[in-house]
């Protein structure tokens, strides 16, 4: 306890709150733009961090990971582009709440709904971290095969209506995980002895040329001068009584969620927030409604997302274990200033645990602050004439591109992918199932073999443990779920039967 | 027609420039100096890239602006690539990766086509168990493996044919076991590999000791043995390989090197530089903060060592079945 007021008087020093607020500030900045995500700014940020206190350090560190969380939605609703994977699923919905005219709706619910996951999970941090971090060293391969391909399948069964588009749609997904080192044998697997595909592709370039310059190319097919001032209305900055009242529950159900999702060492936001989008629409009544501007479709990933970038801290700080690629900078630039993270930093050094949960309950505070004064701001984007919009988004995405690593071989990934969204609006399929997919296939790949290595090749270890019979039970669920709901739509059109 | 000989007019000059201080060797460096990490953020060889930034900046050794520059991809070799076609106010880090990436038939690059300028640290390798584990140290390990490979369910990461990998190799080797029946778990990172071990979803892992120290000293997990000359500070329980009868010393060095066709008097100045940072207090507290050794080598030394490692991977990659 006295660490917790120790840690609760540090965080409240000027220079800390000072902290926390250009950290969420420039979170959410680098969340916004395509391509430059959390872990970049906490890498450019290290030198920096070198002259500072260990623990602001931290803080400040700390609040990027999480500002970028509320941040990276806010392109996904105005422009359709989400910058990072976490962020997709904010598309789903707000991008079509955006075109009907109430951008500012859905930019203030996202940001509450961030503010609610957030805060509900630094109480599940006070509260459960280590038994928690028990929990998640309980699941090997076949447990984190499982929960991907739960994934897979909740994405999937979303595309209800043009099912086979989807799978197609995913197939392609996998088929550029694959591309690279495949690490249990050492084969470079179509890389076409090209360097730059050695590690695989990365997931972002796909990400930015599907959405980003996918959605300015095909922009430029249907543009025309009438469409452009139907988008000027941009609604009101604050959401209505409805649609706080239907996003509620969601938000209160998703932040659990994705808190527990993101302590899971590799599965973080993107999970997070897909699961919560696809539980939230087979809980609700109005299924149809999402994918169409519904808020709770909105809200619930921005609620699971942001918890996950919570989560993620359990087992950096309980165990000295990055789950995700900011954490993983984050744990280097810790070590450097002397701080090592791991079983033993809660005994020896409590207070720099507790003054980062503490910075925690105050950084959300601030970002949904932030993120609420930003909206009347950024609702003026849509306004821009598309003349100037359309060039500054593309580019944005070369310059985040660039940013990923360095090379102008990854300018031409950018071009064909960009290229291969356009098809895809033009043919409409799916979007989501793709960029799920290159993004878990290749881990799904691996953890699968590892499992069966481990298991000397016995199917079994898939039903091993009480973890994956419940995964199996979901998947089994999410896959079943559209025939059920077609089941019960005939009997609603044909009441005889 | 004058917009475009204006920007003819311009490249000239600006190609002039170039030239001119190329030529003028006496004044170098002579322009912002960068260091290449050929990874992404957060690894061990951005953190020597930004440590050895830090120090040679802070303690002003040198004056002109260091940047570092992540190139990721490739086991270092599209960072590598880079550094070929630069001058000497390019350097990058590299490791043993430099040399054993050529042995396993990944790169065509070998130290040979750069300027070997020093080594700097090191990182000691080990081998961890579970707390409740049966074997208490490497020979009853070892035995255990012999009898049947196939149940020990070895974990590593992120590659077969690293360093934690290969250390394990001449391990075994030294105890009589063929390396190509050790049943290994590939994961992606040091970190999953711990997180692996602590879950019992694999009996023992081979990974850099500072992967491991924080979680022995919680008691969470137990180290076997490591694989330095002497016991490390913080971990003086732990045994040596040497002082278990195994007859190796295997460092994880990270270095550094400059492009190739260095001057004489270029090779000096980074030799005078990496030397006196070496010395300075900044770089030999971020080394012990970050659990390395010092293990500073000149250009000179270098060069033999690292022909010296060469041939000591050869070897090992021969004996893991992964010779190309």
């Amino acid at each position: 306890m006295d660490a917790f007021i120790e840690g609760l008087t540090t965080s409240l020093q000027p220079m800390n709150i000072l902290w926390i607020v250009i950290g969420g500030f420039l979170g959410t900045v680098v969340g916004m733009l395509p391509g430059l995500g959390p872990a970049t700014a906490v890498a450019v940020l290290i030198p920096v961090t070198f002259g500072m206190d260990p623990v602001s350090a931290l803080i400040l560190m700390a609040a990027i990971y999480y500002g970028a969380m509320y941040g990276g939605s806010r392109s996904s609703i105005l422009l359709n582009t989400p910058g990072d994977g976490s962020a997709i699923a904010a598309t789903f919905d707000g991008y079509p709440m955006a075109r009907q005219g109430k951008a500012g709706e859905a930019m203030a619910l996202s940001a509450v709904a961030s503010f609610v996951g957030g805060i509900m999970a630094v109480f599940g941090f006070i509260l459960l971290a280590q038994p928690l971090a028990n929990f998640a060293l309980r699941f090997g391969p076949a447990e984190y095969f499982l929960l991907m391909l739960l994934t897979l399948s909740a994405i999937v069964s979303l595309s209800m209506g043009k099912m086979v588009k989807g799978f197609i749609s995913m197939s392609l997904g996998l088929l550029i995980g694959t591309i690279g080192i495949d690490t249990q044998s050492g084969v470079y697997r179509f890389t076409f002895g090209i360097t730059e595909l050695s590690e695989g592709l990365d997931f972002l370039i796909v990400i930015i040329g599907i959405y980003a310059l996918g959605e300015v190319l095909f922009n430029f097919l249907t543009i025309d001068e009438d469409s452009k001032k139907e988008r000027k209305k941009v609604g009101k900055i604050w959401f209505t009584k409805d649609q706080w009242k239907r996003s509620r529950m969601p938000m209160l159900r998703s932040g659990p969620l994705g808190f527990i999702i993101g302590v899971l060492p590799g599965a973080g936001g993107t999970i997070a927030s897909m699961l919560s989008y696809s539980s939230e629409k087979q809980l609700s009544k109005k299924p149809e409604e999402f994918g169409k501007g519904a808020p709770e479709g909105l809200a619930a990933p921005e609620s699971a997302n942001n918890a996950a970038s919570v989560g993620a801290m359990i087992p950096l700080l309980t165990m000295g274990i990055p789950g995700s690629g900011t954490t993983a900078v984050m744990l280097g630039a810790l070590i450097m200033l002397g701080i090592r993270p791991g079983p033993l930093l809660f005994e020896n050094q409590p207070e720099t645990v507790w003054t980062l949960v503490n910075s925690m309950f105050i950084g959300n505070v601030a970002l949904v602050i932030i993120n609420i004064v930003l909206v009347g701001l950024l609702v003026k984007i849509l306004d821009t004439p598309a003349k100037i919009l359309y060039p500054l988004i593309v580019m944005l995405a070369f310059i985040g591109t660039y940013t990923l690593s360095y090379t102008a071989f990854d300018f031409f990934l950018l071009i064909l992918f960009g290229y291969f969204g356009l098809v895809m609006k033009i043919l409409d399929f799916p979007l989501a199932p793709l960029i799920l997919a290159a993004i878990v296939g290749g881990d799904m790949e691996q953890n699968f073999r590892m499992a069966l290595s481990a298991s000397n090749g016995s199917l079994g270890i898939f039903f091993n443990s009480g973890v994956s019979i419940a995964l199996l039970v979901l998947i089994i669920l999410s896959l079943c779920y559209p025939l059920i709901v077609k089941a019960f739509q005939r009997r609603k059109a044909d009441p005889i039967s | 027609m004058k917009k475009w000989l204006l920007i003819a007019g311009a490249t000239l000059a600006l190609a002039g420039c170039g030239n001119s201080n190329a030529e003028d060797g006496a004044d170098f460096p002579n322009k912002n100096v960068e260091i290449v990490a050929p990874a992404s953020p957060g690894g061990g060889w951005d953190l020597t890239a930004r440590s050895v930034q830090k120090a040679l900046q802070d303690n002003e050794l040198v004056t002109e602006n260091i940047n570092v520059q992540n190139k990721p991809g490739g086991g270092g070799e599209v960072g590598w690539k880079y550094l070929e076609k630069q001058d000497a106010h390019t350097l990058a880090v590299n490791s043993s990766l430099l040399i054993t990436n050529n042995l396993l038939g990944t790169s065509e690059l070998t130290h040979e086509d750069f300027t070997p300028l020093a080594i700097l640290s090191t990182e000691w390798l080990s081998i961890a168990v579970a707390p409740d584990s049966p074997y208490s140290n490497l020979e009853e390990l070892m035995n255990a493996i012999k009898e049947d490979p196939k149940s020990i369910k070895i974990g590593v990461g992120p590659a077969l044919g690293n360093n934690d990998h290969l250390s394990l190799v001449q391990l075994a080797g030294e105890y009589g076991i063929d390396a190509k029946d050790l049943n290994f778990l590939v994961y992606e990172g040091g970190g999953d590999v711990v997180t692996a071990l602590l879950g019992g979803h694999v009996d023992f892992v081979t990974t850099s000791m500072s992967e491991v120290k924080e979680q022995h000293l919680a008691g969470k997990l137990k180290i076997l043995g490591i694989s330095s000359e002497e016991r490390v500070e913080d971990l003086e329980d732990v045994p040596t390989y040497q002082e278990q009868g195994v007859d190796m010393v295997f460092p994880h060095w990270r270095g550094i090197m400059g492009p190739p066709n260095m001057t004489e008097e270029e090779i000096a100045y980074w030799d005078e530089q990496l030397a006196a940072m070496a010395e300075t207090e900044l770089w030999q507290e971020i080394v012990e903060n970050n659990d390395w050794d010092s293990y500073y080598m000149n250009s000179e030394e270098t060069s033999a060592f690292l022909k010296e490692q060469t041939e000591m991977y050869e070897s090992l990659v021969e004996d893991a079945g992964m010779g190309q």
